[in-house]
């Protein structure tokens, strides 16, 4: 028997996998419903915000309603993809407890890959709901041309956002194999990304906004390729080539983050370590 | 069909370690505040210089008393932990080095955890771990029905997992454990917590699994029952380290020599002394109980003899150790030879320092 994984292979069993996930969720109707709701409730904030912009006042920090819309939009749309991709290691401490990860150990599957098929995210169904009526809404009211080179760039900045948020929380997990603590680290990481991941960071004091970029890269998520698709690019505090690399530097954030869980895994002591 | 051929494979352990650094809280309330900027470091051993071997086709019977180091040797034999030294090969390969070609050579049961997933129906997980291992669809039906026969599974692999009693669960664990047809199997505890029926039935299809197919199988457990149907050898450990590799004769003749003669003298005014290996345990008046003493002590006939010919007897009745005593008798024998050692080795850092 070949045992090469190749790579359609893994792609059917995982799809194979999404699959039973899915149902074995819709078997608990309530539960199905209720965690929809969840991830849509759980975006109030975001929606509040948008309702008041757009209502109240005509712009922020320089930026029209509209353009702080759009970067509203991409952000939630990367965290519904990341939600729905890439977004199960928040519970990951809990699971070490529990001696699953010594369970995907056993088989010859990579262990990320394991984790993220773990069980289906009927949240993300919630958060995506919302995150594509807001990008539409932030579409339309936008008065940018959407050419094709603005629309790849669009859809590159959103994968790119998805892939900077995955990145950080693939750390987190990596200290999570070790650190239960880092669990609460998680969250609050989570509550950071949600607060300030929809506004211009233009408007918070220099050194906050340095920490965002630098220290915690949040500015990558949705400020900066909003701000290039939107003509601040000039204006975000970065110089303009660093801002338009927003999606490679998604892409090697997230490969690094990759690294280091691979790293972490070599050195996982288990349950009892 | 694959299936009806015997498998095999060995596992082979040389001077295995596996030293965990943790760090520790010194004492007081101003030593915790000193430990939280300035850690204090220790190094917890939890498996020493552990050597032995599993042939093809052999049951070895892992056993220790809690938190000698069976699991931990476990875990780095199944690749979920990398050993600090010492060399590990399960069916020719390294398990911490290649961890997905081991996974394809063994199966794995955690009596108290489970591989299944717990939303879906066990026969759902089943087919998951088809398409995991690659196993052609012929094969996995057929693989379905022998365990079916011998584990009766159909009853309940439709219900969701975390619907199915521990015994049921089990059992579908062992069966998953064992589609992909390993060479070598690892049980930790797989029996922990079941009715008697189950477990006899669990042993069953364990030692068809040996006899009958030629799987290597590590059984680690406290069910002693278990060992004596199972296992013809018996790997002790304690502290982490080898303290016996042999039969359960073995076994039996080193640590076993456990029991009492409990005579009723006919003169209840009659004095009682030690004989040679002989201790006086217990007198209640004319009832006397005798025990082993010292390492001379004599076999339980040679005892009887010697009670006889000392003392008028008006009843006299033997009891012998079973295995439950036997390895009563071989953890507590092993942690005084760990604390010797540890204390002699003590002794000796003491002298050079």
């Amino acid at each position: 028997m070949d045992h090469r994984s190749a790579p359609w292979n893994a792609v059917r069993v995982a799809w194979r996998i999404t699959k039973l996930n899915f149902r074995a969720q819709l078997e608990y109707r309530a539960e199905f419903l209720l965690m929809i709701a969840i991830g849509a409730i759980w975006q109030v904030s975001v929606i509040v915000f948008a309702t008041v912009l757009l209502t109240r006042f005509s712009g922020m920090g320089g930026w029209d309603s509209a353009d702080v819309l759009l970067i509203a939009a991409m952000r939630m749309m990367a965290h519904g993809l990341f939600v729905l991709f890439l977004g199960r290691m928040h519970a990951l401490a809990y699971r070490v407890q529990e001696g699953v990860i010594d369970a995907f150990l056993l088989r010859p599957m990579p262990v990320h890959r394991q984790v993220q098929l773990s069980f289906f995210p009927t949240n993300a169904i919630g958060d995506l709901t919302v995150a594509v009526a807001l990008f539409i809404g932030a579409l339309v009211r936008s008065s940018q041309e959407w050419t094709a080179g603005r629309i790849a760039f669009l859809i590159a900045g959103v994968l790119g956002g998805m892939l900077v948020e995955a990145a950080l929380f693939t750390a987190m997990g990596s200290a999570s194999l070790r650190y239960p603590a880092a669990q609460y680290w998680s969250r609050w990481l989570e509550e950071l990304l949600g607060t300030f991941g929809s506004y211009p960071l233009n408007v918070l004091p220099k050194a906050l906004s340095w920490l965002l970029t630098f220290g915690l890269p949040l500015a990558f998520v949705a400020y900066f390729p909003a701000g290039v698709l939107t003509g601040h690019g000039s204006a975000l505090g970065v110089p303009m080539w660093l801002a338009a690399a927003s999606p490679l530097i998604g892409l090697g954030l997230y490969l690094l983050s990759r690294l280091l869980w691979s790293w972490s895994l070599k050195h996982y002591t288990g349950v009892n370590g | 069909m694959s299936g009806d051929t015997r498998i095999t494979g060995d596992i082979q352990v040389r001077a295995l370690t596996k030293t965990f650094r943790t760090t520790t809280r010194r004492p007081g309330a101003l030593g915790t505040l000193r430990s939280l900027v300035n850690p204090l470091w220790v190094t917890k051993t939890a498996v020493e210089d552990v050597t032995f071997s599993v042939a093809p086709g052999e049951l070895l019977a892992l056993l220790g008393p809690n938190g000698a180091g069976k699991s931990t040797t476990i875990k780095m034999l199944t690749g979920i932990l990398v050993p600090t030294a010492g060399e590990v090969s399960v069916a020719g390969v390294v398990p911490y080095r290649e961890r997905e070609r081991n996974a394809r050579n063994i199966g794995a049961v955690f009596g108290q955890r489970t591989q299944l997933w717990w939303d879906l129906p066990a026969r759902e997980s089943f087919a998951i771990l088809r398409d995991i291992y690659g196993v052609p669809d012929a094969e996995h039906k057929a693989r379905l029905r022998e365990f079916d026969d011998l584990l009766e599974l159909s009853s309940f692999w439709d219900t969701r997992v975390r619907h199915l009693s521990l015994g049921q669960r089990v059992r579908c664990d062992l069966a998953a454990a064992l589609l992909h047809d390993p060479p070598v199997v690892f049980l930790d505890e797989p029996t922990i917590g079941m009715d008697v029926v189950v477990k006899e039935q669990v042993r069953g299809f364990l030692k068809h699994q040996v006899e009958e197919r030629g799987r290597t199988v590590l059984l680690t457990t406290h069910d002693m029952t278990e060992v004596s149907r199972l296992a013809e050898r018996v790997v002790l450990i304690n502290d982490g380290r080898l303290v016996m590799d042999g039969t359960l004769e073995e076994i039996k003749r080193k640590f076993g020599d456990t029991w009492l003669v409990r005579a009723t003298l006919a003169d209840p005014e009659a004095a009682v002394s030690a004989l040679p290996g002989i201790a006086v345990l217990q007198r209640e008046g004319p009832r006397v109980v005798f025990g082993p003493e010292g390492s001379h002590a004599p076999t339980v006939h040679q005892a009887l003899k010697q009670v006889i010919e000392r003392y008028e007897v008006s009843d006299i009745a033997l009891e012998e150790a079973d295995l439950e005593d036997v390895m009563r008798a071989a953890y507590q024998g092993a942690a005084l030879e760990a604390s010797d050692v540890l204390e002699e080795s003590a002794v000796r850092g003491g002298a050079g320092s």
